[in-house]
């Protein structure tokens, strides 16, 4: 047998149509014609040659048939006959068709766009080879990670020791002044090793990446950059190479371009990386490089560990006079893990509330489905009457969801776009959310669980409108009492099911609401109204003395506090709030740590005295800062409140005394103030904090914020004549402190709104659905309702009827989604604030909102009902 | 009991490729010139013979086209292709060494029986 022949006869059958049809009809005619002509010219007459011919054929109609059948392509006309059916079904009844792809749609769309951010991010492969063998090196204490960053001791360690990694290479990253290039300008700038490169294995698309050699103290800078910042600031890659661009004040020679569209490398989004020279150490912190290593073929994790262990075992004593810690070593974690791990909760979670939004819609449209598959009752029977099988009754049954499902398909993608595009332009704060868009396996995605969501939806109406069908019943009861009853329960226990899903996700939605309030009443610890900052980083090429830096930041301050409408002024190395704060380690002179403890470690920043009165932080005990306090008097420290309470519960902080920094030979330091607590590690964080005064601290980078009667934007104005009057190539970041606090409450607002929206929906869809199973119950039991109506019943109690059996449906649900929600409580614990998962008054609020809610969705049907008019319910029937 | 017997399962498409080899032919002349070369020994219902078109049509042992035949009529002619050429011959082949096989095993007497 010819394929070909086989292929295109099947396809002129399929799509030749009516025409075949006709051709078939012409054919046979002809071939009749043909024989009555024969039969005549033998001597036959007329009619009786026609009859025969009939006769002879043996019957026209079955032979077509036959001929149908040997076209090959029956199942796919069926197929064809029951789409064309079910779609002339659909527009026959729009408020059905519109209903349910609108719902499936909107939770198919939600569905893509949910699974398209996890598939970007926390199912992305890393853009590098054998990504697998990357892994990130951190202090960790029994495969937990204590702190993330490596000292210049711990690198070098690594770096001469280790027998794991092909490669191992170091990485900071940070604000920097870049100029030279344009106006100056404060941008993100990376600072690596060459082992960074070489372990992501990265090749330039121009020049070279940096060297070993690079490194050496006297080697002149060297940097890499992106395609996008050659052509953009550098006029293009070609051109980059050998050009310099000044960082800090420090000039560095372009040696290379990365390939374009590598605008990060291990998370972090730069487009100038430096070479990093690692300082000599003299003590063993501070802690700020990461720390990245490709492993040897063959090696893995736990060799990795094992090594790691070792070298931390080898080297942590030598410089344990500086560091008294004896819980940490230096351990592996995959890095795939460290870049994509912080997305996975909100992405899970979002998963998990579009996986529940998702269920409610296929319950709602199976419920529709079941409407109309038993308005459809005596159409199947008459089908089944006239030999259709059970399998053409299912088919029939499963085509008609899969249009429906198909149409909610392109809906659902085009809404699943619509998502993406949202999620983009609110930029949630995952790691490679910017990569995130509709793509083929998106699509697949859709088209997998919209098959998926379509046998599920169609499931219920297959099994009420098969069941207890005898092949050749044809039954004609206008009443239909049996198959309603049945498929009544199925729809009770579908809109049951949606209360149950519907409850965890607004008892999610509630908990995160209560976690947002709560945070948003939070006290940040400092006053924002009126409160600017701009931060400036002074080159230390330019600023080469300490002194000069010091003359530097007083001349600001000072000009800073003579603007007019400037209240106070003060200077400050950390921002509240969500600003990583420096930590330092200490031991109190009267509570020393035992040996073989871990030493405390606190947030610690570096002020002015009108800093505290700049942002509104009210002294509690003891002083702030004064002139006295300089480099050369003995060190103080102002504490925070947790700080003292913390450590001097009982009595008072002011006058104890500390080693700080692990510097045993220093000269002890001495609390001389406590002040109020600021939230600089996040509002839902600890208040920790210790502050030191700026003339004992050397610092290049600083922000300094005012007070002022005055807008904000006269302000800045100001501020920026200010230091330009001091030093114009200096770039100046601005801020206020109120965008500062509204965006540390983004990323819990955007939370609740997003889940917000998912219960929301699910909550409607579960109203929708005791709604249309309430109506409909109404108008089968139209007769029921009326004799009782006749026989006296109040239409009050006809309602309550009503409202009853629906709320009870209801009620069921809840009590089931209790119990999901008591299960499902750890997914969302991360992410609230002072708020228990299964936190009692939520639950109870939530139940009573979704009970509510079905009692007013049934209140339509129940007045409906009331208003039945007995006589002409009685008759009508 | 008439003169006629029913055609053998499958003979159907080999009778129909020995008439088309002759001349391209409509469904009607092929049935009729089956009748004529077998001098009406075979009966064939009429209208069985355009399911078994349409399966050689698949095949690809026959095509199908619009003729005008000798008295101006539209007409559906049917021709054999070199495939079915192929086929026929093959099954030709394949029919007499069946036939010859039933006409040994028909004339087979039990020699030794007789011994």
């Amino acid at each position: 047998m010819s394929l070909w022949s086989d292929l295109t006869e099947r396809l002129k059958a399929l799509f030749g149509g009516g025409q075949r049809e006709r051709e078939l009809d012409e054919e046979l005619r002809f071939h009749l014609e043909r024989e009555v002509e024969e039969r005549i010219r033998q001597g036959a007459d007329p009619a009786a040659a026609r009859r025969a011919s009939l006769i002879a054929f043996g019957g026209v109609e079955r032979f077509k048939e036959e001929v149908r059948d040997a076209r090959g392509v029956r199942p796919l006309e069926d197929l064809a006959a029951d789409v064309r059916y079910a779609l002339r079904g659909l527009r026959a009844s729009p408020v059905f068709a519109t209903a349910a792809i609108l719902v499936l749609g909107l939770g198919l769309g939600a569905a893509t766009a949910v699974f398209t951010v996890a598939d970007r991010t926390i199912l992305a492969r890393l853009p590098y080879p054998e990504a697998d063998r990357l892994v990130r090196v951190y202090h960790t204490k029994a495969g937990a990670v204590l702190w993330q960053h490596l000292s210049a001791v711990d690198a070098l360690g690594i770096r001469e020791q280790q027998r794991v990694f092909d490669a191992f290479g170091l990485v900071r990253w940070g604000e920097a002044a870049i100029s030279g290039i344009g106006p100056p300008e404060q941008v993100v700038v990376g600072r690596a090793t060459a082992g960074f490169f070489d372990a992501l294995s990265v090749a330039p698309a121009v020049g070279r990446m940096v060297r070993l050699a690079d490194e050496t103290p006297d080697a002149p800078g060297v940097a890499v950059v992106s395609d996008r910042f050659a052509r953009e600031r550098l006029g293009g890659s070609l051109q980059a190479v050998g050009r310099s661009v000044t960082v800090d004040g420090i000039g560095y020679v372009v040696v290379g371009v990365l390939p374009p569209g590598v605008d990060e490398l291990a998370a972090i989004r730069t487009g100038v990386w430096l070479q990093l020279k690692l300082p000599t150490p003299t003590r063993r912190g501070p802690f700020f490089l990461q720390g990245i290593g490709r492993l040897r073929p063959g090696a893995t994790l736990h060799d990795a560990a094992r090594d790691l262990a070792g070298i931390s075992d080898r080297l942590f004593p030598i410089w344990a006079s500086s560091f008294r810690d004896q819980t940490a070593t230096l351990g592996p974690m995959p890095l795939r893990e460290t870049i994509v791990g912080r997305a996975r909760r909100p992405v899970e979670l979002f998963a998990a509330a579009v996986g529940l939004v998702l269920l409610v819609a296929i319950a709602n449209v199976a419920t529709l489905m079941l409407v109309r598959a038993s308005s459809r009752e005596q159409e199947l029977s008459v089908r089944a009457a006239l030999g259709a099988g059970r399998s053409r009754l299912a088919m029939l049954l499963i085509t008609d969801s899969l249009v429906v499902t198909t149409l909610a398909g392109i809906v659902g993608l085009a809404i699943g776009w619509l998502l993406l595009q949202a999620v983009a332009a609110i930029a949630f704060n995952l790691p490679r959310i910017q990569q995130v868009a509709l793509d083929g396996r998106s699509i697949g995605f859709t088209v997998l669980i919209a098959a998926v969501s379509g046998l599920l939806a169609s499931t219920p109406a297959v099994i009420a409108g098969l069941a207890g069908r005898g092949t050749t019943s044809l039954r004609l009861d206008t009443r239909r009492v049996g198959a309603g009853q049945r498929s009544n329960a199925v729809r009770g226990a579908l809109v049951t099911a949606e209360f149950a899903l519907a409850l965890p996700l607004l008892v999610g939605a509630g908990l995160l609401l209560q976690s947002f309030v709560r945070l948003q009443k939070v006290d940040p610890g400092f006053d924002p109204a009126g409160a600017v900052s701009v931060t400036l980083s002074l080159p230390s090429v330019r600023y080469p003395d300490y002194p000069d830096v010091q003359r530097f930041w007083r001349q600001l301050e000072q000009r800073a506090s003579e603007i007019p409408g400037v209240v106070a002024a003060g200077l400050a190395l950390n921002l509240p709030p969500d600003e990583p704060l420096d930590e330092n380690n200490f031991d109190l002179i009267d509570q020393p740590v035992a040996p073989g403890g871990t030493e405390h470690i606190a947030p610690w920043s570096t002020v002015t005295p009108g800093y505290f009165r700049a942002m509104g932080i009210p002294l509690i005990e003891g002083r702030t800062f004064t002139e006295a306090d300089s480099a050369e008097a003995p060190p103080v420290v102002v504490v925070s409140r947790s700080w003292a309470r913390r450590y001097y519960l009982s009595g008072t902080a002011i006058g104890k005394q500390m080693v700080s920094g692990g510097c045993t030979t220093c000269p002890p330091t001495t609390v001389v103030g406590v002040v109020g607590d600021v939230k600089y590690l996040g509002l839902a964080r600890e208040a920790d904090g210790v502050y030191d005064p700026l003339l004992q601290s050397r610092n290049q980078t600083l922000s300094l914020v005012v007070r002022t009667t005055s807008s904000p934007a006269a302000t800045f104005q100001q501020l920026r004549a200010v230091v330009a009057g001091l030093d114009p190539e200096l770039p100046v970041v601005e801020s206020t402190l109120a965008s500062r606090l509204e965006r540390s409450l983004e990323d819990p607002f955007r939370w609740t709104t997003v889940l917000g929206g998912f219960a929301t929906a699910a909550v409607i869809l579960a109203a929708i659905g005791v709604f249309g199973l309430m109506s409909y119950a109404v108008r089968q039991r139209r007769r029921e309702i009326g004799v009782r109506l006749a026989l006296g019943a109040a239409p009050g109690s006809v309602v309550a009827m009503v409202i009853r059996r629906g709320v009870g449906y209801a009620l069921a649900g809840s009590a089931v989604g209790i119990g999901l929600t008591l299960l499902g409580g750890r997914w969302i614990a991360a992410f609230l604030f002072e708020v228990e998962p299964a936190d009692p008054t939520t639950v109870v609020a939530v139940a009573a909102l979704l009970l509510a809610t079905a009692g007013i969705a049934c209140w339509l049907p129940g007045r409906a009902a009331a208003r039945i008019h007995p006589i002409e319910a009685i008759s009508t029937e | 009991m008439s003169e006629t017997t029913e055609l053998l399962q499958g003979t159907l498409e080999l009778l129909v490729l020995k008439a088309l080899s002759l001349e391209p032919m409509h469904g009607w002349g092929i049935g009729h010139r089956i009748g004529q070369m077998s001098d009406d020994v075979f009966f064939v219902a009429q209208g069985s013979l355009y399911p078994a078109l349409q399966r050689m049509l698949r095949k690809g042992s026959i095509r199908a086209e619009w003729r005008v035949t000798e008295n101006n009529r539209r007409a559906r002619y049917y021709l054999i292709t070199p495939a079915g050429r192929r086929q026929l011959d093959a099954e030709i082949a394949s029919w007499q060494r069946v036939s010859a096989a039933v006409n040994e095993i028909l004339a087979f007497r039990l020699a030794e029986h007789a011994r």
